[in-house]
């Protein structure tokens, strides 16, 4: 290796960096990302139509506690006994919006039969002068009632849910009142028990466990996007030296492994400057918001210096890998549609290896864990999750390492011999035994 | 004994069954301008590509400026490829500053090279332009100051004249002669022969991978047997379709060209004609033009 290869790399690395597409991509990707956790919120604080409801109650008794208990699930969230009767969970549940309007629409069941009641009602919908009913069944109380909702606006879930849980407090209160209990006694009886989990770690220290699961998703989440977006990248400027016949005249100025390797190094620079702007952003974030964060009862996750070396490394054998089988594909092809179809294959490689890690994350310390985090392709995935959720023997890290670090090397001598001979290769897409060929001439 | 700066000894190259070069042997000297001719397919880039060290012989040896690597040499080889591009949206400035810098041009020489090249070329205010900014032409001539950007001893060009307007053709002849009063070697493969006769010192023609006929533009051409006469005449059809004395008739708008026959005398032609009572008002014995040798050799080989 000569220094041109310092100039390849400065080369690769300035056509990302220097271009509008980098910065606006370094903000988008999180602004998606944002936007995309923003969405369930805003599907819930959507304001919807009125909902014009029925409560035909020829019993008379419950009406009443259902639409106080209406309001109460509107407003309060939905009743689950047991998290209702968490003191700590009563603090922090605060009013939030609505979900909808309701208008309860006077009815009168007097004298009027089963079959009637729901004719009558049953023409009001049709007729658009109301949007949902209930018949309250006369043997409410019992376990066997059954309650049903009848709406035209059966498709939101939101607003069933509220019904239903505005049911359940109601009826509830009647049966309570049946007995000697009151609605705060009750309380009192049903709370949950104070639960938290301690983690034991390989030296005997307690840690807060249970935050590990997000943050090992959102890493390899991370990977997998960073990996695909500049696989892409590795593949289309291979690809543009090829169709452009540029790679002539590069190859009679430098070595095609030099080429080869300035390219993947320049990309790959490029790629953390990327992470490294969005960790850093991050950490401000953090940083800022921490003290609102600790009132809330965050716990920061515990990361060593060691760790966080460990991640770096095993980032750059995650990109040196995939990168380079991009880089293969590129001079293999012909045109950008080919090249396409070809990425399926990295991507899928991906795909499975993130799947992977879901298995990674229930079960850090099983065999097909350490099995997953071994293997190249999958472990730089996998590795820095087990290394967050519990750091792995440092044997099975070390063989990790071997393995993989072998592993880059043979592809990237693969896809240097295939590189020198298909970047001058213009004409048909080579088979698979032409690719062969390829390999040993070289 | 002048320099030597290429030396390929029975380099053969063949692509799985197709032999692209075969046996090739050939001296190019220094300080000369040197055609690769023949036709499309012959093996003229494919030659090319292993003087540069794109790709190596699979026997023979190639030599190149002294060495037997020729990567070793790449820094002193400027090469315009015939099949081209430039990156498509990068400035020009910054795709040449790649290509000097991967050739080892200094970093405080690069921009100096770069503004007296593209002065030259009159493309200054396209400095800092896109490359799909530019028209195909432009194109063509920022590809051709890649090549020449770090000041190499050896120039080679492949079809350089291609899909250039006359003008230019006129303009990157005069590049070329200059930078052989500067000394360089200077190798290009071509088709169009024209051209080829202009600048050539040396020449070698090549045709379905064998070399069909080498040396200096000079010895080539008179070691050509053919004699032709160019004619100007009224009258003389009889005579000029007498296949023992004429071996091809080329028309002309205002003249005919006379390919004599093997062995046939040009001054018994004269009297034939005389004698049949044509008006003669041209007659003169012309050399053959390189064109002409390209015809003849290629679809007649042996000779």
């Amino acid at each position: 290796m000569s220094k041109k290869i310092f100039v390849v790399i400065k080369h690769e690395y300035r056509k990302i960096v220097l271009k509008w597409s980098f910065l606006i991509g370094t903000f988008l990707l999180p602004l998606m990302g944002i936007l995309l956790s923003l969405i369930p919120v805003l599907v819930f604080s959507i304001k919807v139509e009125p909902m014009r409801l029925v409560i035909a109650d020829p019993t008379g008794k419950i009406k009443s506690k259902f639409e106080k208990a209406l309001n109460k699930s509107n407003s309060e969230g939905f009743s689950d006994l047991e998290n209702e009767s968490t003191e700590s969970t009563q603090e922090r549940r605060e009013k939030r919006t609505p979900v909808a309007d309701f208008i309860l629409v006077d009815y009168s069941t007097d004298e009027k039969d089963e079959e009637q009641i729901q004719r009558e009602l049953k023409a009001k919908i049709l007729n658009g002068e109301i949007d949902a009913y209930i018949i309250i069944p006369r043997n409410f109380t019992d376990t066997s009632a059954k309650f049903e909702l009848y709406s035209r606006r059966a498709e939101d879930v939101l607003l069933n849910s509220v019904i239903n849980s505005a049911l359940n407090r109601a009826v509830r209160a009647e049966r309570l009142s049946k007995t000697n209990i009151s609605e705060d006694e009750l309380m009192s009886l049903m709370s949950k028990v104070n639960f938290s989990v301690k983690k034991i770690s390989n030296e005997g220290e307690e840690k807060e466990g249970g935050s590990y699961f997000g943050v090992g998703f959102f890493i390899a989440l991370l990977i997998y996007i960073t990996l695909s977006i500049y696989g892409q990248t590795i593949l289309s400027a291979v690809l543009e030296e090829k169709e452009t016949r540029i790679a002539e005249i590069l190859f009679s100025s430098a070595k095609p492994i030099e080429l080869m390797i300035g390219k993947l190094i320049g990309v790959g620079l490029a790629c953390l400057t990327q992470l490294a702007i969005w960790l850093f952003s991050a950490l401000l974030i953090l940083l800022f918001s921490l003290p609102y964060l600790l009132a809330k009862g965050f716990q920061i996750p515990q990361i060593s210096p060691a760790a966080v070396i460990l991640y770096l490394l095993y980032f750059l054998i995650g990109f040196f890998t995939y990168a380079s089988v991009f880089a293969l594909i590129g001079s293999a092809v012909t045109n950008m549609q080919e090249g396409g179809q070809f990425s399926l294959v990295p991507v899928s490689l991906m795909l499975v290896s993130f799947y992977l890690c879901l298995v990674v994350i229930r079960d850090p310390n099983s065999t097909i864990s350490t099995v997953i985090s071994v293997l190249p392709f999958s472990a730089p995935l996998a590795m820095p999750i087990r290394i967050i959720a519990e750091t792995p023997p440092i044997w099975q890290i070390g063989l990790s390492m071997i393995v993989n670090v072998a592993a880059v090397f043979g592809i990237i001598w693969l896809s240097s011999r295939i590189y020198r001979v298909g970047m001058l290769m213009y004409g048909k897409r080579p088979t698979l035994p032409e690719l062969f060929r390829w390999i040993r001439e070289s | 004994m002048e320099n030597i700066s290429i030396r390929a000894e029975n380099v053969t190259k063949k692509f799985g069954e197709f032999t692209a070069v075969d046996s090739l042997s050939v001296e190019i000297r220094s300080g000369r301008v040197f055609g690769f001719l023949g036709p499309n397919g012959a093996g003229k880039t494919t030659t090319i590509r292993m003087i540069v060290g794109i790709i190596h012989p699979d026997s023979g040896r190639i030599e190149v400026l002294g060495s037997s690597s020729p990567e070793l040499v790449q820094n002193k080889i400027g090469y315009l490829p015939e099949e081209r591009g430039l990156y498509k949206k990068m400035k020009i400035v910054d795709q040449l500053r790649y290509f000097a810098a991967l050739k080892g041009v200094s970093r405080s020489e690069i921009d100096r090279r770069i503004d007296y090249w593209l002065e030259r070329m009159k493309l200054l205010e396209w400095k800092n332009k896109k490359s799909n900014d530019l028209s195909k032409g432009m194109a063509q001539k920022i590809q051709f100051i890649s090549a020449v950007l770090h000041d190499p001893e050896l120039l080679i060009l492949d079809e350089p004249f291609s899909g250039l307007d006359p003008i230019n053709v006129e303009f990157l002849i005069d590049i070329v002669s200059e930078l052989k009063s500067q000394n360089k070697t200077i190798i290009f493969s071509t088709h169009l022969m024209e051209t080829a006769e202009r600048l050539c010192d040396d020449i070698l023609l090549i045709n379905k991978s064998r070399k069909v006929v080498s040396g200096t533009l000079r010895d080539v051409k008179s070691s050509f047997r053919k004699n032709i006469v160019a004619l100007r005449i009224i009258g003389g059809e009889k005579v000029l379709i007498d296949k023992s004395l004429v071996a091809r008739l080329e028309e002309n708008s205002d003249e005919k060209r006379v390919f004599l026959a093997e062995h046939a005398d040009s001054q018994l032609l004269l009297r034939r004609l005389i004698n049949d009572g044509a008006t003669v008002l041209k007659f003169e014995l012309v050399e053959p033009s390189l064109k002409d040798i390209f015809i003849e050799k290629i679809t007649d080989p042996g000779d």
